[in-house]
């Protein structure tokens, strides 16, 4: 369709359905609604394909036209949804005119917030000067750009000095305070509420019920109640505040730009490769069907919709993608080799590690050996410049004869100790196997060229460990060499006599997997995770602080993951506080209908609140914890679940080890200290490897992943009154059965909603971070061989 | 047998990287050798059943890396220690002076109740490497070394033969055993360990 066509309103067959359908339109009127264009109102702007998501589901989008209309000198907005679109045949026509936007002046609209995804579909948040803000409107044939710039033609538009992003229309005076309300939008009621969706994916509701049959051999699960939700009139005297909408909208951009950033990166492999991945999840949502403290969200199932890629497996770390293959790396290399976006480059090997041939080229620029911006010509020329010097370092060693060696007792037991290690790394490895290989001479001449390298730090037990696979990959002497000092940069502190760097890092795991509570700054990074979004800030207007975070969170965990969750259908909330001993605390306007809360803190631990709500027969279990995230609904009928509920749940990991004496996380070493080597077979620890070197999105993040780990643990640990020396044997044992997949995804999602606060708990300079560098780092070391 | 509580006893490996210790636990336990066992990393154990008479014990055997810079790690897995095994290679020189150095840093971090009579064992092991012709330090020098300790017992070993490890484990077991808080305790006046007569080289155990 042609984007700058004219049309006369008249001819608007959808406009003229619209407005005889206006009567079913949930929108708040505003006056301007009532006034009615007249003919020789000229369409200044049309662009088709403009979409709401009413729900988190790809598919379930509702697409229209909008239009910029001039009628004499005021501008309107409208946008109509197409009638009977195939694809979205799931939603009547009654829903779909729930969002239509009537003519709406610009007079009445304070701002325009842009949303610009690098890799998903841009949108805006069309907020008007009551407060109220219409859904997310996402530009599926873009023209984000042209839209505004028409407007500019008409009226007066600003951008906010806060927030490039944020447009002020008719904004005369205060920009900052008018900046602030577009933002947090106070004291709003909504214009629509999404309905709900009615049509769950069927695997969402047999996986649920299969879960909760499994659970509880409770009959009273009702698959029927989840859908048999009557569709409803929506009451305007029932408004949700608008924080609330916005959230929603919010969650459904954020679903939005996953499976659209899914949708694309993933576009060679297009069909299949989804399937697989949609299968994939499944058989984890059966595998761990018989696991309580599985996080809901983590296999939020798949509509798998043959039309459009619905994975909603989404806000807690995303699926992983196909290796990143030659075909597709050349796309990041300008034409002399340059990474041209190595941000890019990173994130995409952090979701996908790389196809083997690759990591010769990719790693060394993983680890910093060669820069990103370096050409193929430079990267040669740095190559032969770098042999010689190596050659250089290595002669030093070489050239000591047997009789000075007699002399020189460190070098001895140097060399001794690191010929006894070598012997022993990887040998069933084909590489390094069978008597008088030269790799591992090799390995050992590394090594001990090393030790001369860096004097100060020398040789210590594990570096074999982490040269192993170097080596392996770069199968060149020199290139090797260099690729693990740039390694060691980073690691080199972990194997300081003191163990300060590993000191520091198991310091840090025990202050991550402490019990918090999630701040708003979390939840907000949390939707901005991967997006060029700025962080959105959420009004705490209506609650206290901490049950403001509450219920951030539990509107967090079930938008995107429980389409049955029905925002309109409450009135308000309460929320109990563990903190507050079970206080109850409700919304400004109180009208209190149906809700128990029922909290649970000396059963499952601090900021757990289960809610009832008795509009739907739910009860919703959030968990609200930085290391353990869950929300598990249920219909039931019965109280009695809850007691069930509870005592399937465990109580934080965190309480646990401290009362067990087991914080010191020695346990954790020789994951931290070999980064997993010992875990996972060759192929998997080269592939963690890579992923944990792009640092995105921490540097940080095998510590997120000893807790993603840990926590997938936990009821087995406490169940079994672990203490200290079985715990250690555990994990010991754990060696070779972790899924790595499964905990990246973990890791990466607890890393982003632990989001400033997780950085926190590591002090800087922690490994592998750089260290701060006095020059001394190692001069303290004596004795050290 | 099953009746009466069964009792945990714990026992660290100490000494020089790649004098054997991950080898002689695993041929103690489970009775194998490999010469491709990794370097420890933290540390790790491995637990046996054994039998004293009516009474059975679980031996739980500590394996820690031998490098001294990781020494820091020792506090936590030393803790709670009712025998401490110094083991060194009759081959390497520098192992065995290090013996000392193991010792004293045992019990500074395990600070035993009673550190002059605490528990240990040496063991001297590789004595099958090139037929002993590579051998360094004597049994003699090593018994003089022990005696000079407070007569702290001595086996000469082959984990990959071997050769006394069963001995050797014995004695281990029965001197963690008489760390052991009394009360709790019945001491026969003749412990027997499994099978298996004493080794000429052995020196025993004077208990």
């Amino acid at each position: 369709m042609l984007e700058s066509e004219v049309h006369d309103l008249s001819d608007d067959a959808d406009y003229a359905a619209s407005q005889q359908q206006g009567s079913a339109s949930m929108m708040l009127r505003s006056d301007s609604t009532k006034n009615s264009l007249r003919e020789d109102a000229e369409i200044v702007f049309t662009k088709e394909n403009v979409a709401i998501h009413p729900t988190q589901f790809a598919s379930e989008r509702i697409s229209g036209r909008l239009k910029l209309i001039k009628q004499n000198s005021s501008l309107f907005l409208t946008w109509i949804p197409y009638k009977g679109n195939s694809s979205e045949a799931r939603l009547s026509d009654d829903e779909r005119n729930l969002y239509t936007i009537k003519a709406v002046s610009f007079t009445e609209i304070r701002s325009i917030r842009r949303h610009t995804p690098a890799l998903a579909w841009p949108y805006i948040i069309v907020v008007l000067s009551s407060g109220l803000a219409y859904p997310p409107l996402y530009f599926y044939s873009g023209g984000v750009k042209e839209f505004l710039a028409t407007i500019k033609q008409h009226v007066l538009l600003v951008r906010s000095e806060e927030d490039a992003n944020v447009f002020l229309v008719n904004d005369f005076q205060n920009t900052l305070q008018r900046t602030l309300s577009s933002l947090e939008l106070p004291r709003a009621v909504p214009i629509a509420c999404g309905p709900s969706n009615l049509s769950v994916d069927e695997s969402v509701l047999n996986e649920n019920q299969g879960r909760a049959d499994n659970d509880v051999n409770n009959g009273s699960f009702s698959a029927a109640q989840f859908h048999g939700r009557p569709s409803h009139k929506v009451d305007p005297a029932r408004d949700l505040s608008i924080h609330v909408l916005e959230k929603f909208s919010l969650v459904t951009k954020f679903a939005r730009e996953t499976t659209s950033q899914l949708f694309r990166e993933n576009h060679s492999n297009e069909f299949s490769d989804r399937r697989t991945h949609a299968q994939t999840n499944l058989d984890n949502h059966r595998r761990k069907s018989s696991h309580v403290e599985e996080k809901t969200s983590d296999e939020s199932c798949v509509a798998l919709d043959s039309q459009e890629f619905d994975n909603l497996s989404l806000v807690w770390g995303k699926p992983r993608q196909p290796p990143l293959g030659s075909g597709e790396w050349i796309i990041f290399l300008d034409s002399e080799g340059r990474v041209t976006d190595s941000e890019a480059l990173r994130k995409r090997v952090f979701y996908g590690g790389l196809d083997h041939e690759l990591r010769n080229e990719v790693w060394s620029l993983l680890l910093g050996y060669y820069p990103y911006e370096s050409t193929y010509a430079e990267r040669e020329f740095q190559k032969s410049v770098k042999k010689s010097e190596y050659e250089n370092i290595k002669n030093q060693w070489q050239s000591i004869s047997s009789a000075q060696a007699k002399r020189f007792t460190k070098f001895r037991e140097r060399k001794g100790l690191i010929e006894k290690d070598v012997v022993r790394t990887d040998r069933s490895i084909p590489f390094y196997e069978g008597d008088d290989n030269p790799n591992v001479n090799i390995l050992r001449d590394i090594l001990l060229t090393y030790s001369f390298y860096n004097f100060d730090l020398g040789y210590c037990q594990g570096m074999s460990d982490l040269l192993s696979p170097i080596l392996f990959v770069m199968d060149d002497e020199s290139e090797a060499f260099w690729c693990f000092v740039a390694l060691m940069e980073r690691l080199g502190p972990n194997f300081n006599r003191d163990q300060n760097g590993m000191h520091s890092q198991l310091f840090a795991l025990s202050k991550l997997t402490m019990p918090q509570h999630i701040p708003p700054t979390t939840i907000a990074s949390l939707y901005d995770h991967g997006t060029s979004s700025t962080a959105v800030p959420f009004s705490a207007n209506h609650f206290s602080d901490f049950n403001n975070h509450a219920l951030e969170y539990l509107f967090a965990m079930t938008s995107p993951s429980t389409p049955v969750w029905p925002p309109h259908s409450l009135t308000s909330f309460f929320i109990a506080s563990s903190a507050d001993n079970a206080s109850l605390v409700a919304s400004d306007n109180s009208a209190v209908s149906f809700t128990t809360i029922i909290p649970c803190e000396n059963l499952i631990g601090s900021a757990n609140y289960i809610i009832w709500d008795a509009a739907v027969k739910l009860w919703f279990l959030v968990k609200a914890h930085i290391n353990f995230f869950a929300l598990c609904y249920f219909c039931i009928d019965s109280l009695k679940f809850v007691a069930l509920l509870v005592e399937l749940l465990d109580s934080p990991l965190h309480n646990y080890f401290k009362q067990r004496d087991c914080l010191n996380y020695f346990f954790c070493f020789r994951w931290i200290l070999i980064q997993f080597k010992r875990e996972f077979e060759y192929e998997k620890t080269m592939r963690l490897w890579e992923v944990l070197w792009t640092h995105y999105p921490s540097e940080h993040l095998h510590l997120y992943l000893c807790v993603a780990i840990l926590n997938r643990y936990r009821g087995k640990i406490i169940r079994e009154e672990m203490d200290f020396d079985t715990l250690l044997k555990f994990i010991n044992e754990l060696s070779g059965h972790i899924d790595l997949d499964a905990n990246l995804r973990d890791a990466e999602a607890l890393c982003i909603c632990a989001g400033e606060n997780g950085a926190a708990c590591i002090p800087p300079g922690t490994p592998p971070s750089l260290p701060i560098d006095d020059g001394s780092f190692y001069a303290l070391q004596d004795e050290i061989l | 047998m099953a009746s009466r509580r069964r009792m945990l006893l714990k026992v660290i490996i100490l000494g020089d990287s790649g004098v054997g210790k991950t080898s002689l636990m695993n041929q103690y336990v489970n009775r194998k050798f490999s010469n491709q066992y990794k370097a420890t990393i933290g540390a790790d154990f491995l637990t046996k059943e054994v039998q004293f008479e009516d009474r059975l014990f679980t031996l739980q055997i500590w394996d820690t890396a031998g490098q001294e810079r990781f020494q820091s790690l020792g506090v936590a897995f030393y803790r709670g220690a009712d025998c401490c095994v110094l083991v060194y290679d009759v081959n390497v020189m520098k192992s065995f002076d290090n013996l000392n150095h193991w010792r004293e840093e045992f019990l500074i971090q395990a600070s035993p109740s009673d550190p002059e009579n605490f528990p240990f064992v040496v063991l001297g092991n590789k004595i099958d490497v090139d037929g002993g012709n590579s051998r360094v330090v004597s049994e003699k020098k090593a018994k003089a070394w022990c005696a000079s300790k407070g007569n702290i017992p001595y086996f000469e070993t082959s984990a990959k033969e071997g050769f006394n490890v069963e001995d050797a484990f014995q004695c281990i077991a029965k001197n963690a055993l008489k760390n052991e808080p009394e009360e709790e305790m019945y001491l026969p006046d003749t412990i027997e360990v499994g099978g298996g007569g004493r080794q000429q080289r052995s020196t025993g155990c004077e208990c």
